[in-house]
Order: structure tokens, then sequence, then C-alpha cells
């Protein structure tokens, strides 16, 4: 196993690199539209302002050149400064903004997995029986609908007419583990409706192919009962594809959280994320989209981890 | 009367007249109350988006500031209420059909026209650069679509078109796995590889071959994505990055109700919310509904509960006797199904073993023998189920036992030996834990005891070093040491009846023999019955007692091993044995019975064994043969008896009917 792991480590470095490479290749793109130096500096920009700009991001370099010294600072850890502010680092702006992304996000995938492997083993128990069809028809609804608008729905019932929790605002977890707990509650539970639905579904079709096995076959004929049939015989096999399915929707929420966390004026990545596009602030968006994929590397190396659990045969064949 | 006289009787029945391929697709997409839906919804959108001042009531920009005028709820000039700015919620969801429409062009052009040519050229090209291709998809496709779009959004600022630019990149990278999939599926098939080999272009290829496989599902995808681009549109719009924050588009409503909503009640979000997710439901309803309407079989039947029924009495009553194993009477079991006629798999099967007895089942595939032995332990696969005859087992009848009634004796008094010994262990778990299952259920063993009993059950179907191999998982065994597996499994409980369907098919002719000896062995210390399926005579020769000979889901004979191969009693009988290659005379040819199997939906009127028997008359097209009882067996033939009626000599005169 530990082979195993050692190798999967080995295969995310070149996904970091091209992820690396895509971001690079944003600014180089902005430059072929339009110098970007000039838009930062706006109308009637200096020949100073457009200077400092041109020598920050070293434009007049080579575009190789520009990449490696890139490249060395940001494996230094160095992501540059917002162009908008050259006293705030991107690190730094990072550092503050990712921790209510990644409470909602975290907590979301907490939520939406374990419902959704719940409701998807429910459903499958008894197809076409009353809890399946009405599981179905949540899932069907509940996918055809964005994060932000269930949040919205959500922040109006719960927080404005219930008054349970605050409608907008994070707490932070130094400040207050409950405080904490209750601001990212309705985020998450926004975000993580989609997920639950689409890991039902996935799971319930996969226990259905599984359920329908010869070795699930075999093993009622030994006598197994029905519910060791579902959850030693059929789940392990049915989570194989399912895991890849939470790898995907996992590194969608993080795309999506950006809404969400805009409906509960959450200042996390997402709100850092727009306004950076909108001013055209293209090391922070660089910053982000680095952050963004390692976060995609690891859930990756997560999901290849938990095949080599299922899957005896990845485990034992590398 | 004489055979002259007789008109032939059978009724031409003209072929109920099949649809076309295209008139049953839409029959059942017509028929799908979900499709109805979302086709309906769309015909609403298609004409807001063509010409959205036939049903709008007001011009969507125009504001009216007056106070009373802001945040209006539902009235008979404002259908749907009015925004912040006085503008008319109804009027803005009909013209934000055209903004959904755009997006979905844009991106769908991008990611179709960009994805489909990629696959098609990295399928077809395979090897290095294929996978390199692959590589770079996977990495963007792994990233969140709303990232990607961000990054081309910065990089050409902010707008409609550019954020669906991005997306239907994002979007190209699930059409370029899909197209690849299938070309390099098709790739492999033999007609285009003789198309290669003639010369034909590639491109007339991809066309001719490559493109009516992918279509169907390329279809289904587009639906679906179609809905995902409008859920990321809306939120990119939402965002403030997407559509221009006058523009009537449903994420751009949203955005501007955003600030409001709280305080100026809920239903701010509803008329553009609602259109959101009612189109984004009608496109993914839409995929599901083409998905199982060009489906052969749609796969939501097969997940169906199957009731239970009650079962018809058998007409014929159980052989008697203090050694009887089983003993199953005028078995009928049936297959609903949602498009065809209900077909009828097995139709009065009947059979008995007694201890200490090998039954021998013989037929060619498709003659029902595995449907059999599965339907008389009540495994009867969904949605099948047994709408007539009775079993009984062990003196009891078990017709129509329970499920949880059933568990304690399968496994304990029955075990089965299934084909593909592989297939039917659980690739998850350690061999070990399968063998032990038995043990611990039905016999009450801890732990350890039932590792002990596994290693000796191991030793005694003679798998080297048992014990190590208890901790190996099913992929590291081979066919022949699987089997063994599965035999030792079956007899972990001294059943007193075992099922061995096709114990030895899977395994080379040494290995064969010696697990036919070691199943006749341990029949002998325990006085055990079994039953045989195979298609091999040989083994049949070499094992049974008794034989059963099965076609077309019908008992066609019974006999003792003797009788079967020296007095056949009926045509099929004699057919097969005219197969084996000791009793064919001549080239070393393979000799195969003329003709195929038939489908259960599509059993012959008659005989059923007709269409392909050398002895069949006009009545055997006509009549069903009834199981005549002779001496102690049975046979199922219309001209058994008849006077001068030798299988040796095929029928003259009257000929065959195709
Ligand atoms: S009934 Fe007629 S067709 Fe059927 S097996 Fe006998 S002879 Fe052949």
């Amino acid at each position: 196993m530990a082979k195993y792991i050692g190798s999967r480590l080995l295969a995310t470095i070149p996904l970091v690199f091209a992820v690396l490479v895509v971001t690079f290749l944003i600014s180089v793109a902005m430059e072929a539209n339009g110098s970007i130096a000039t838009q930062i500096c706006g109308e009637g920009a200096t020949p100073e302002c457009v200077g400092a700009v041109e020598d920050e991001l070293g434009l007049n370099d080579p575009i190789v050149a520009r990449f490696f010294s890139w490249f060395g600072a940001v494996l230094s850890g160095d992501l540059g400064s917002s162009l908008l502010d050259q006293n705030t680092s991107v690190g730094e702006l990072i550092g503050e903004r990712i921790w209510p992304t990644i409470s909602i996000v975290g907590f979301s995938l907490l939520i939406g997995v374990t419902l959704g492997m719940l409701f998807g083993v429910l459903a499958a128990l008894r197809p076409g029986g009353l809890l399946d069809r009405v599981i179905s028809v949540g899932a069907a609804g509940v996918i055809a609908a964005p994060g932000f608008l269930i949040g919205m729905l959500l922040s109006w019932a719960i927080a404005v007419e219930l008054g349970w929790l605050d409608p907008v605002g994070y707490v932070s977890l130094g400040e207050s583990v409950t405080g904490w707990l209750k601001s990212i509650t309705l985020p998450s539970i926004a975000l993580s409706l989609p997920t639950l639905a689409i890991v039902q579904r996935q799971l319930r079709s996969s226990m259905a192919n599984a359920l329908q096995s010869r070795y699930v076959l075999a093993a009622r004929a030994r006598g197994v009962s029905r519910p060791k049939l579902i959850g030693r015989h059929a789940l392990p096999n049915a989570l194989v594809p399912t895991v890849t399915v939470i790898g995907f929707r996992a590194a969608a929420a993080i795309g999506l959280t950006t809404a969400v966390e805009i409906v509960f004026g959450i200042r996390g990545m997402g709100e850092m994320l727009v306004s950076a596009i909108v001013n055209r602030n293209v090391t922070v968006l660089q910053g982000g989209m680095i952050i963004v994929g390692l976060v995609v590397a690891s859930v990756n190396l997560l999901v290849d981890i938990s095949y080599g659990f299922l899957n005896p045969k990845v485990r034992l064949d590398k | 009367m004489s055979e002259s006289e007789l008109e032939p009787t059978i009724e031409e029945t003209p072929p109920p007249k099949a649809d076309s391929p295209r008139q049953r697709f839409w029959k059942r997409m017509v028929r799908n109350p979900l499709a109805l839906f979302s086709m309906v919804w769309f015909v609403i959108l298609i004409v807001s988006w063509v010409w959205p001042e036939l049903l709008a009531t007001h011009d969507p920009f125009k504001q009216d500031v007056t106070l009373q005028r802001l945040f209006e709820g539902p009235s008979g000039d404002h259908w749907l209420g009015t925004d912040g700015l006085g503008r008319d919620h109804y009027s803005r969801v009909v013209f934000g059909a055209g903004f959904a429409f755009r997006s979905i062009f844009i991106a769908m052009t991008i990611a179709i026209g960009i994805g489909v040519p990629i696959g098609l050229f990295s399928g077809w090209r395979g090897g290095r650069i294929d996978r390199a291709i692959m590589w770079v998809n996977d990495v963007l496709f792994s990233l969140p679509i709303i990232l990607l779009a961000m990054a081309v959004i910065i990089i050409l600022t902010p707008s409609l078109t550019n954020a669906m630019i991005g997306v239907g990149i994002a979007m190209a990278t699930r059409f370029v796995r899909l197209t690849r999939g299938v070309t390099l599926a098709e790739k492999e098939e033999l007609y285009v590889d003789a198309a290669r080999i003639t010369g034909i272009s590639v491109p007339r290829i991809l066309a001719r071959y490559i493109a009516p496989n992918l279509l169907p599902s390329l279809i289904v995808q587009a639906a679906i994505i179609s809905g995902a681009i409008i859920l990321i549109g809306a939120t990119l719009s939402f965002l403030g990055i997407g559509a221009s924050l006058d523009d009537p588009d449903w994420g751009v409503m949203l955005n501007r109700a955003r600030p409001d909503f709280r305080r100026e009640g809920i239903w701010q979000i509803m008329p553009s919310g609602g259109a959101l997710v009612l189109t984004v439901l009608a496109f993914n309803l839409l995929g599901d509904a083409i998905r199982d309407a060009i489906g052969r079989d749609a796969s939501s039947n097969a997940l169906t509960i199957t009731k239970r029924v009650s079962v018809a009495a058998a007409s014929t009553s159980h052989a008697e006797g203090d050694d009887l194993v089983i003993s199953v009477r005028d078995m009928d079991v049936e297959f609903p199904s949602a498009k065809g006629p209900v077909s009828e798999i097995l139709n009065g099967v009947s059979f008995e073993v007694r201890a200490g007895e090998t039954l021998g089942v013989v037929g060619e595939s498709g003659s029902g023998k595995s449907m059999t032995m599965l339907s008389a332990l009540g495994l009867t696969p969904a949605p099948g189920r047994m709408t007539r005859g009775s079993v009984n087992f062990l003196g009891e009848d078990v017709t129509n036992l329970t499920e949880k009634a059933w568990q304690s004796i399968r496994g304990k008094e029955v075990g089965v030996i299934f084909q593909e010994p592989i297939a039917v262990l659980n690739p998850a778990m350690k061999v070990g834990a399968q063998i032990m299952e038995p043990l611990r259920i039905h016999m009450g063993m801890s732990k350890a005891e039932a590792r002990t009993r596994a290693v000796e059950l191991l030793t005694e179907v003679r798998v080297p070093d048992p014990a190590r191999r208890l901790d190996q998982y099913p992929h590291e065994f081979s066919g022949g040491m699987a089997q063994r597996v599965g035999i030792a499994m079956a007899l972990a409980c001294e059943p007193k009846l075992l099922i061995a369907d096709e114990p030895s098919t899977a395994l080379d002719v040494t290995v064969q023999g010696q697990i036919l000896d070691l199943l006749a062995e341990i029949q002998t210390r325990r006085n055990m019955a079994i039953i045989l399926i195979t298609h091999d005579l040989g083994v049949i020769a070499e094992a049974a007692d008794r034989v059963l000979v099965m076609y077309g889901g019908q008992v066609m004979e019974t006999g003792s091993v003797e009788d079967v191969f020296f007095r056949p009693k009926h045509p099929y009988t004699k057919a097969l044995l005219d197969t084996m290659p000791q009793n064919h005379s001549g080239d070393g040819e393979l000799a195969v019975i003329a003709g195929i199997v038939p489908q259960p939906t599509a059993w012959p009127t008659g005989c059923r064994f007709a269409p392909r028997c050398v002895h069949a008359t006009d009545s055997c097209t006509s009549t069903m043969p009834p199981l005549l009882t002779v001496n102690t067996d049975v046979v199922r033939c219309l001209r058994h008896g008849e006077e001068g009626f030798d299988l040796a000599q095929p029928a003259s005169g009257t000929e065959v009917l195709s």
C-alpha cells in the first residue's frame, strides 16, 4: 500500500505542473489582448505607473525566462503582490480568505457525501419503491437548482422567516466555535444539496448493478442475509465509481462556492476572485488558481488512495 | 383421414407491423410524461426566444421608479410582479429565454467543435499521442468549470459571450472523453477493419461507421450538458461577470434581487429562479428520456421490484419416497417486460432427484437449464417469477417460502456451484472470508473455527497452500483454483443437494476430470444428491445416473443414462447425440444441430423443436406436444409411439417447414 500511495503521489506532480503552466498562460494571454499595465493603471496611465506594473510582472522579458522566474517564485511560496496594492501580497490575501472557503466546502462535502450515500443505499434497498421514488424526484429537482439559489431560499426561510441563524456573515473558528458552525451551516447546506443528489444517484445505480451481479447471486445461494448482501458484498464494490464522482464533485464545489459565499456575504475566496476579475487583478486570480489546482490535485490523490482501499486489485498490482 | 386431406393448419398470422426505430423512439418519448413535460416547456422557451414580443406584456427594460411600482407582487398588470426598478418580471423572464439559448449555442458550438474532432483524432490515432492528449484533457477536466471560465473572462473581459467561450472550452473536455471512447471501441470492430483494408478514406470511415454509433450518446450528453451550461452561465451572471447587469438574463435578475430579497420577500427570486430550475430540469429529463427511448432495453426496468404473485398449483403430484431430496412439478417461470409480451422462460418443468443420485441436465444454451435450478431455489432473477408449479425440498413444500426462510436452507441443505468461477467471487472480499461465510451463518462457528474448517475444505478440494490462499483476493486465483473455491463453498455445510452448473466447462481437460472425480468421491462419502448441468454429453456419460433433456424452456425427455444414450426417445436427444465427436462420421468437422434456439419471446406455436426437427410433420408446427409418461420416464414428442417411427430415419414426404 505504501508503495502504491508513493506512486500516486508522484503522479500528482505533473498535474500540479500543468496547472501552473495554464495559470501562467493567463497573464500571457491577457498581454496579447492588450497591455495589462495600461489597463491596470486606468485611463490616462502615467508612464511611471505602466513601467512599475511592467516591472512587477516582468512583462518585458522573454516568455520562457518569465515563466521560470515566476515558477521559481511560486515554488518558494511567493505568489507576487496584488496589482491594485503593491503592499498586499497575494499569499497573505489568500491566507485570509481561504478559511471561510475551506470551512464551507469541507462541511458541505461532509454533509453531501454522508447523506448522499445514506439515501443512495436506502433507495437501492427497494428499487422502484416509494422511498426510492421520493428520493429520485427530490434529487432530480436539487440537481437542477444552482447552489446559490438554494442558498437564497435557505437564507430567507431559515434566517429571515424563522430567525434561527444569522442571514449573513462569517465567524472565524478562532473567535467562537459555535459561532463558526452557525455561520457556515446554511452556506454549507446550500452547497451540499447538489453534491448529495449526485452522490445519491451514482451510488443507487452502482448499488443496483452490484446487487444484480453474479457474486451477489452466489452469496445469496450461500444463505447470506439481505443486510449483509448490501453492506458487505454490494456496497464496497459500488463505492468505487461513487468515489470518482465525489472527487469530481469536490472540484465543482470549489468553483460553485464563490456564488454561495456571496449570497451569505462571506468574504472568502469567491469574493476575492470575482473582484480580481472585475479589476483585472491577474496576480490575485493566478494565486487563486494555483491554490485551487493544489486542492484538486490533493482530492485526486485522495480518490486514488481510496481506490487502493476499495479495490484490492489496484492496491496489489502496483 | 389420410395425410393428404389435411390442409396445412398453421395459421398465417401476419407478423405484427414493426415500427421503424424512429417511430418507436417518438412513441416512447410521447408516452413518457416527464419527457412530454420537458418538450412542452421547450416549445414555450423556443417561442419566447424567437418571438419574445408575442408573449411579453411589457418592455423588459422599461423602468418605473414610482415608489409603489417597486418590488410589486403579482398583479393583473404585472403577472409576476416587478423588480427593484419597477421592471416587469414576467416580460424579463420571457426575454431571458433568448439569453439562455444564446449561452447554450455559443458554449455548445465551442464544446462540440473542439471536443469531437479532438476525441475522434485521439481515439483513431491511439498510442502515445492519444495518451498525451487524454492526459492534458484529464487535467482540464478535473479543474472546476467555473474557474476555467473565470480565467477566460479575465483574459477577454467580462461578458456573457466571453463567459460562454470559457464554459465551452471546459465542456469540450467532456466531449473529448465521450468521442474518444466510442472511436476507440469502434476502431476495433471488424467491419471498420475491413473498411480500412479496402482503402476507404478515414473521413468516410468516421462518417459512415463511427458517427452513427457516436450520435445517440452525443445527443444524450449534449442535452445534459446544455442544462449544466445554463446553470454555470446563471452562476457567472449572478456573480456579475457574465451577462451585462441590465440585461433580462435569469442569472442577472437573481443578482439584482440579491441585496433586497431578504427585505422585500422571497418572491423577488421566484420568477427567474423558477424559470432557471425548470429549464435545467427539462434538459436533464430530456437527456434521460432520450437515453431510455433509444436504449433497446430500458435499464430502469431491471430495477423494478418483482411483486410476489401467487403461484398456481401444479397439476401433477410429487414423487414419493424417503430418499427424495428435491421434487419439482409443473414449474412455469415468466419474465414480464414493459415493452413486449410476457415471455415464458420455463414451461411445465418437472423432475426429481434422490439421495446419492446424480441427475444430469443437458440442452443447448438458452434451453432453460440454469433458470430451472435458480427458480427451484427461489433465486429467479428479477423481474422474472415463478407463476405455476410446486417445489418440494426434503419433504417440505418450499414453493412460497419467504426469502428469510430460504436463507437458512440455501448454503446449508443445498449448495450451488456456478459457472464463471471468478465472476461469482466478490472481487473486494478475501476469498477466505467468502468461504467462511456459510460456516459462520449456518454452523454458528467462531471466526477461528471457521478458518480452521476453511483450510480443511480447501485441502479437500486440493487447493495447495490453503492457509495462505485464504488471505488472497479473487483476482489472484486462476479459473481452476477459483472453481475449487466455489466447490469448497458449496460443500462447506455438507448439503444434501449439490447443484453444479457447468462445473468444469471453463477448465482444461485434466482439471475437468479431477473436479468430476472429486465430486463423485464426496458424493459417495456423504450420500449427496447432485444436479449436474452441462451441455457436454461426455460429462453426462461419465457422471450422471439419470438424464433430463431440456429445450426451449421445456423438458423434452428423461431417462436413465443408458436409455438416453442408447435408446433416445426424443428427436432432440438424438440430434444432441449426433453432435458428439465420437458419433460423428466423417471429415472431422464439428457437428451442430442446424438452426438456432428460438428466443423466449418467439417460441414456435407447436412443438418448440419443430423448426429444427428432421422428423417434424405438419401437426408438429400447430400442436404443442404433451408430456407423455413412458414407464417411469417422460417424453414430449407427438410422434413418439407412432407406428414405424424411427429416430434414425429422417422423415420423408412431409418435409420440414423451413
Ligand atoms: S413433436 Fe414433431 S417436431 Fe417435435 S420433436 Fe417430435 S417429431 Fe419433432
